[in-house]
């Protein structure tokens, strides 16, 4: 059998017989590797075809998460690249014995660059428009949607670390609350409390904002 | 069943404002309370609000190549793999559509080949063909007078 495929990974040659006839058939990639385990045990053999649907299949997921923790799209960009990177040249440092998802482990992959990445840079460059309200300043500020996004990034990025984490994987990725404390390495209970903890902080800084400051 | 207050917070926190998406063992008990207890309903509400204003933050989407540019760095790297014997003798065969019966029987031909020729080398380690050859080149050496200039 002899396979071809393209970089989306859609064509698929197989030869029925090997001196004469050859069938030509599209499949979808998705099909031919159901899960993500089939497609690294691929690469794992050297298939950049195995690569490049892992990567069409998982990128811009990955991508989110890595924009949420460190807001800037280059940065996220880059950090994306360079996690598939260390997967294409190492493709067993995910160990499918651990009987862990290869979404689970990459997952964790792209949080520790990002982080990495943040100790780095130090991040929150905000610009002078992102200023925390002034005390008196009265609602009429918070007309600029702009400006409130920046403040709520700026409200996120205050929060410790791991509930920024636990924040973004429950809320903003959806993720269920096992497959969150998987990732972050907690109980189920202690992600849950990562989450109330942020919640609660970031509902008071938030309302305490809307309000114009505190009195 | 229904939960006090405090539960039914510590739930709104934990599983969002939407009641309807909770996990299935406390969804039915978290809707009764909610219809049990009117001041739950302001709960609801802020939460969900509050929901909204998380859901303002700011977010760029990926140039829309990204995929293709990290499939072509992975293409120019160069793979280091370590081959696994088995991988590739399973892809010799399926390359050359060989079957596993052909192939052993040439390789015990080869080994059987090698060893025959190794025993008659190893038991014949002058080189020559028989005692008479031998001999005469020995007598040819030993009456050699050098070459006439």
């Amino acid at each position: 059998m002899k396979t071809v495929n393209n970089h989306e990974g859609k064509r698929y040659v197989f030869s029925l017989d090997p001196w004469k006839r050859q069938i030509t058939v599209n499949i979808d990639a998705k099909r031919l590797y159901p899960d993500d385990e089939s497609l690294i045990s691929r690469i794992r053999q050297g298939s950049h075809e195995a690569f490049a649907e892992l990567v069409n299949r998982h990128s811009n997921q990955f991508y989110r998460l890595a924009y949420r923790l460190i807001s800037n799209k280059e940065d996220a960009e880059d950090i994306v690249q360079d996690a598939f990177l260390k997967l294409w040249d190492r493709p067993n440092l995910w160990d499918p014995n651990k009987r862990t998802k290869f979404t689970t482990w990459f997952y964790r992959v792209v949080i520790n660059l990002c982080l990495d990445h943040r100790k780095k840079i130090k991040l929150i460059n905000l610009s002078e428009n992102t200023e925390f309200a002034d005390e008196n300043a009265g609602v009429d500020i918070l007309l600029d949607a702009h400006q409130k996004q920046a403040v709520l990034e700026r409200l996120i990025h205050e929060l410790p670390e791991r509930q920024q984490v636990a924040l973004n994987l429950c809320f903003y990725e959806g993720l269920s609350n096992n497959e969150a404390a998987q990732i972050i390495g907690v109980k189920v209970k202690a992600l849950q409390s990562l989450v109330m903890r942020a919640k609660t902080a970031l509902k008071y800084k938030v309302n305490r904002y809307l309000r114009g400051g505190a009195r | 069943m229904t939960m006090n207050v405090e539960k039914f917070k510590e739930k709104l926190l934990m599983y969002g404002a939407d009641v309807r998406n909770w996990p299935k063992d406390i969804r039915s008990s978290g809707l009764r309370s909610l219809n049990s207890y009117p001041e739950l309903r302001k709960l609801v509400e802020e939460e969900a609000h509050f929901e909204e204003v998380l859901k303002t933050r700011k977010y760029e989407a990926p140039d829309h190549n990204l995929s293709d540019r990290i499939i072509a760095a992975a293409l120019y790297r160069k793979k280091k793999t370590k081959r696994n014997f088995k991988v590739f003798f399973k892809d010799v065969l399926r390359e050359f559509s060989l079957s596993r019966r052909a192939v052993a029987v040439v390789s015990l031909s080869l080994i059987f080949t090698l060893i025959i020729g190794f025993t008659i080398g190893y038991s014949n380690l002058s080189g020559y063909a028989s005692a008479e050859h031998y001999e005469a080149h020995l007598e040819d050496s030993l009456n050699y007078e050098g070459d006439v200039l």
